[in-house]
C-alpha cells in the first residue's frame, strides 16, 4: 500500500471494543498513529485541534452521529478535504445514499474484516 | 290494549275519578286515590320495564366481571414488577458477559501478537496459555444463550396474554399517542436516518455498496428511487 502509513488516523465510535478492534486492524495494516473519539462532537473538537489524514467513523452515536459529523466536516473549509470512511451497522440503501450525498469517501458495513478495511482505505487513497 | 301492558280493567273507575275531579274541587284524598289507581293501572308496564333494565344491568355487570377477570389474567403487576425488570437484568447480564468475553479474547490476541518469538518454547507457552483463555472466554455463549431464552419466554408470555385480551374484547389499534420524549426520539431517528442493525438479507450487501461507490449500476441492491440513483451519478 502506497498510503502514507505515518499519517494520523482518527477512529470515532462509542463502543470501546470497536475502537480497539479497528485500532488493532489498522496496526496490522501498518498504521501506528491512531487516535480515537467517542462521538461526533469529540471527533470534531479533535479534528479542529489537529489535522488527520483519515477519519473512520461509526454512524449511530450520541450526542452527535457520524452522519452529522460527516456533514460538519464537509461544511468546514479547513476540514472538508479529509478522507472519511463510514463503518456502520446502518445498512439500508437510504443510509448509503445519504452518506454518499453528504460526501463520504467509502462505506463499510459491520461486521467487517481486515481485508475489507484495507481494501477501502486503498480505494479512498486511489490505489 | 293487550300490547301496551297497561291494565285497562279499572278504566271505568279511573274515568269516574277524572270526571269527579273535573266537576268540582278535588280533595287530596281523591287526587291520591286517582294517583294510586293510575299507578296500579300502569303496574304491568313498569314491571316489564324493570325486567328489561335489570337484564341490561346484569349484562353490563357480567361484562365488567369478565373484563376484570381478563385484566387479572394479564398479570400486569407481575409483568411490571417482576418479569420485565428480570428480563432487563438478564439482557444487562448478557451485555456484560459479551463485553467481558470480548475483552478477554482481544487481550489474549494482543498478547499473542506482541509475544516474543525469539524463543520457540517461550512463544509456544504464551500461545498455549492465551489460547486456553480464549476457549474459557467463549463459554459465555452457553450462559448468554440461556439468559436470552428466558427473555424470549417473557416476551412470549406478554404476547400470549395481550393477544388473548385483544381478541376477547375485539380491541383495535388506535393511532399511537407518543409522549414528547418519544416524539423527540422518533424525530431524531428520522432526521439522522437511524435504523440500527438489519437482519440478514435485509440490508445492502457490501458488494452492492462497493458497486455504488465504483459507479457500477448493474449490481443488485435494495430498491431505490430513480431520483436517488440519478443524484448519485451526477
Amino acid at each position: 500500500m502506497s498510503v502514507d502509513l505515518t499519517m494520523p488516523v482518527l477512529v470515532v465510535d462509542d463502543y470501546k471494543t470497536m475502537i480497539r478492534i479497528i485500532r488493532n486492524l489498522l496496526k496490522q495494516i501498518g498504521f501506528n498513529n491512531v487516535d480515537d473519539a467517542a462521538d461526533g462532537s469529540e471527533a470534531l473538537t479533535k479534528m479542529r485541534s489537529r489535522g488527520y489524514g483519515l477519519v473512520i467513523s461509526d454512524w449511530n452515536m450520541e450526542p452527535m452521529t457520524g452522519y452529522e459529523l460527516l456533514k460538519e466536516v464537509r461544511g468546514d473549509e479547513s476540514l472538508r478535504r479529509t478522507p472519511f470512511i463510514m463503518v456502520t451497522a446502518e445498512s439500508k440503501t437510504e443510509n448509503v445514499i445519504a452518506a454518499k450525498k453528504a460526501g463520504v469517501n467509502n462505506y463499510i458495513v459491520k461486521p467487517f474484516n481486515a481485508a475489507t478495511l484495507k481494501s477501502k482505505i486503498g480505494t479512498v487513497f486511489g490505489e | 290494549m293487550p300490547g301496551n301492558h297497561i291494565d285497562v280493567s279499572r278504566a271505568d273507575e279511573l274515568i269516574g275519578f277524572i270526571t269527579k275531579i273535573r266537576d268540582g274541587d278535588p280533595t287530596l284524598v281523591e287526587v291520591m286515590g286517582m294517583a294510586e289507581l293510575l299507578a296500579s293501572t300502569l303496574q304491568p308496564y313498569f314491571k316489564r320495564l324493570d325486567t328489561a333494565i335489570y337484564g341490561e344491568f346484569r349484562q353490563i355487570a357480567q361484562y365488567i366481571e369478565k373484563t376484570k377477570s381478563e385484566i387479572g389474567s394479564l398479570q400486569a403487576n407481575d409483568m411490571s414488577e417482576k418479569r420485565i425488570p428480570e428480563a432487563g437484568m438478564e439482557l444487562d447480564a448478557v451485555v456484560k458477559a459479551t463485553e467481558s468475553a470480548t475483552d478477554q479474547i482481544m487481550e489474549s490476541a494482543e498478547t499473542i501478537m506482541a509475544a516474543d518469538t525469539t524463543s520457540i518454547d517461550g512463544y509456544q507457552e504464551v500461545i498455549n496459555g492465551e489460547v486456553m483463555k480464549i476457549f474459557e472466554a467463549c463459554s459465555f455463549q452457553d450462559i448468554t444463550g440461556q439468559r436470552i431464552t428466558k427473555v424470549v419466554e417473557t416476551l412470549n408470555f406478554i404476547d400470549d396474554r395481550l393477544s388473548k385480551f385483544a381478541s376477547t374484547f375485539g380491541v383495535e389499534d388506535n393511532e399511537v399517542r407518543l409522549s414528547d420524549e418519544e416524539k423527540a426520539r422518533e424525530a431524531r431517528k428520522q432526521e439522522q436516518i437511524l435504523h440500527g442493525p438489519q437482519m440478514d438479507g435485509e440490508g445492502v450487501a457490501q458488494n452492492d455498496i462497493d458497486a455504488m461507490f465504483s459507479g457500477d449500476d448493474t449490481a443488485e441492491s435494495a430498491p431505490v428511487s430513480q431520483d436517488d440513483i440519478d443524484a448519485l451519478f451526477h
